[in-house]
């Protein structure tokens, strides 16, 4: 019972890493149509900017407040330098983000060299339920998973800002011409998709430790998780996320890792092959 | 529709008519081909006598190198084929490329087969069959599949190939398979130096030959307008999945020849070869030197493997920097690669049938398209 339940939380917790790594990636990916490709290095940019403050004798969490901000502040610089010449044509997005990631990431490598560096948990220890030991920090990203989750919705679907977004993405000439300026929603939109990477990169930092290749890791399983969600919407990515995140975390218990890492691939673009529209189908939130 | 009702006046005129129009860029400047001579031939030709001087004038370490180059090279035209000439983004190319090299390694370590008689056609079928099962598996079906959905799936396949590799211990896991004996043909070993320099190169120009013949014939023609306008194609009565899967085959087979070359030129496989670092990096190739044109592909392996070998002395950390930028500057204001500085856009697209200069001006052909009713 003790064994399962730890199972279970395992499980749990890697599938909402996921999901706060998919967050951002399916909000862009749903809101603008744009596949990005540096969405990796965004989460990498924040665990770094999370790593600098530790070394910089700052506490961990104060990082962790301000990955989102900074790397959000770059993601709207880079969508108005960048980005915003790419919307015509998905492909092309899709290599210029490219080409973007692997700029910040060899960058970031430049600056931490090869190693794995190490940032501590701002909540350490573990939680005791009975004979159950669960880390407490991974508990704690679950909670601010779900949080985050819920705000996201909640900033979608009842703000004026979220009705602009969606507007936005519902037909772009009808929004401008009901006096919504659809560049500055594009880049809005654009810096919350970074800042959410940049929040997520934060908070896996202590579990994963900081290394250049760290954001290419869940890049692509968070590309198949969008598309088996569906793109277009909030939730789908989102479902979609939760599912890959526990296939993925669930699959090597009973079975050998190997097999399990493929299988989630196989089966996911068995999947998105025959139901492209994905979990969820259709537009808005 | 009147797009589609231009269209039909002018593939009334002939095949040669069609290209020039579907490209959006048709209104380019006609680049330097006015003068009657064009630079297509002589910038190969010019790669070409290069190429055959090169092994005279380099060291032998050097060789070995442009060895290299050379198979990278038939790689990233295998990619230019699939993405420049039929619009298809295969994000994972390197899936064939290293499931060759993986199955020609098992079959020297296993089997000990060496023989260049046996080597290649396996590589190259493995090649084949792969690109088969997946280009079938991805671009057929009852709808046609979306180009996010096709890169995305092509990247994932390539990704999920590496990840198998690496963790199975038939293969190798993260070492892959050391130590290839080189190929042979009968007592003959080719090792690494002129010989086998002269022999990918040869492969090189014959692979290449046929894809110019191949992308300058009817098909080319069919496969230049599924990149433009996939529709358009699809009503003039193509089946677009069908010809998409073809050459996505075609690709793949080209890649499994040079990952069987690759694999026994290095004299060892690893997983890398089968996954999203070698799938990007051919695309960074075909980008750089001009996706399009099978010499763009060429051209851009040779100056990205040539500057990153110069320069890995003294700025291995920053290379990759400047790679991404120069990469970023090329996407957004040359899309069409570095070759696009000498080639116009009317040579690029390529006549197909007449040759220009016999019977009316393109122009002129163009006039009497637009004027039809």
């Amino acid at each position: 019972m003790a064994s399962t339940f730890a199972a279970v939380f395992e499980i749990v917790s890697f599938g909402a890493i996921i999901v706060l790594v998919v967050l951002g990636l399916g909000i862009i990916a749903s809101m603008m149509g744009i596949f990005n490709f540096a969405q990796g290095e965004f989460v990498l940019l924040g665990a770094y900017v999370t790593y600098l403050a530790y070394a910089h004798g700052a506490p961990v969490w104060v990082g962790m407040v301000a990955a989102p901000f900074v790397v959000g502040a770059i993601g709207f610089v880079l969508e108005a330098l960048i980005i915003r010449r790419f919307y015509a044509a998905p492909i092309v997005a899709m290599l210029g983000t490219y080409a973007l990631g692997l700029i910040i990431r060899e960058s970031v490598r430049g600056l931490i060299g090869g190693f794995y560096l190490t940032v501590p948990e701002p909540i350490g220890g573990s939680i005791d339920l009975g004979s159950v030991h669960i880390s407490a920090w991974r508990f704690t990203i679950i909670v601010i998973t779900l949080l985050v989750m819920g705000g996201c919705y909640l900033l979608l679907s009842r703000t004026s800002f979220g009705l602009r977004v969606r507007a936005t993405l519902e037909n772009p000439a009808l929004a401008r011409a009901s006096g919504i300026s659809t560049p500055l929603i594009y880049g809005a939109t654009f810096a919350f998709g970074a800042a959410l990477a940049g929040l997520a990169g934060a908070l896996i930092v202590p579990v994963f430790s900081l290394f250049a290749d760290l954001g290419i890791r869940f890049l692509i399983q968070g590309f198949v998780a969008v598309m088996v969600g569906g793109v277009g919407s909030f939730i789908g990515p989102v479902a979609g996320a939760g599912v890959i995140g526990t296939l993925s975390a669930a699959l090597p218990w009973v079975m050998s890792p190997v097999v399990a890492d493929v299988l989630v691939f196989v089966l996911a673009i068995a999947f998105i092959k025959f139901r492209p529209q994905g979990l969820i189908a259709g537009k808005g939130v | 529709m009147g797009g589609a009702r231009e269209a039909v006046a002018r593939i009334g005129e002939g095949p040669d008519v069609v290209t020039g129009e579907g490209a959006p860029a048709a209104s380019a400047p006609a680049g330097r081909t006015s003068a009657g001579w064009k630079v297509l031939p002589i910038v190969e030709g010019l790669v070409l006598l290069i190429a055959l001087v090169l092994p005279w004038v380099l060291q032998d370490y050097l060789t070995v190198f442009a060895t290299r180059v050379v198979i990278l090279a038939l790689f990233a035209l295998s990619f230019d084929l699939v993405w420049g000439y039929a619009g298809i983004m295969s994000f994972g190319q390197a899936l064939f490329f290293g499931a060759a090299g993986y199955g020609v390694a098992l079959m020297a370590r296993d089997l000990n087969v060496t023989s260049i008689l046996l080597i290649l056609p396996a590589g190259t079928l493995i090649g084949l069959t792969a690109s088969l099962l997946l280009g079938g598996f991805l671009l057929l079906g009852r709808y046609p599949s979306s180009v996010i959905f096709v890169s995305l799936g092509t990247l994932t396949g390539s990704y999920a190939a590496d990840r198998l590799a690496r963790g199975w211990y038939y293969l190798g896991g993260q070492n892959g398979i050391p130590s290839i004996p080189p190929l042979t043909l009968g007592s003959y070993e080719f090792e690494e130096g002129p010989v086998y320099y002269y022999m990918v190169l040869g492969i090189l120009v014959v692979t290449y030959l046929l894809c110019r013949f191949l992308v300058r014939s009817q098909f080319g023609l069919a496969l230049a307008g599924l990149r433009e306008n996939e529709q358009r194609i699809a009503f003039f009565g193509y089946k677009a999945q069908h010809l998409k899967a073809i050459v996505f085959a075609i690709g793949g087979t080209i890649a499994g020849l040079a990952g069987s070359l690759y694999a026994f030129h290095e004299g060892f496989v690893w997983p890398n070869m089968l996954g999203v670092v070698f799938s990007t990096q051919v695309v960074l190739y075909v980008l750089f030197g001009g996706s399009g044109t099978l010499i763009g592909a060429v051209i851009g392996t040779v100056i990205i493997e040539g500057v990153s070998f110069w320069l890995s002395d003294n700025y291995r950390d920053v290379w990759p920097i400047i790679l991404g930028v120069l990469l970023l500057l090329v996407i957004m204001f040359r899309p069409l690669g570095l070759i696009s500085f000498v080639l116009g856009e009317r040579e690029r697209v390529g006549s197909f049938g007449k040759e220009p200069g016999k019977g009316p001006s393109k122009a002129a052909k163009k006039e009497a398209g637009n004027a039809a009713p």
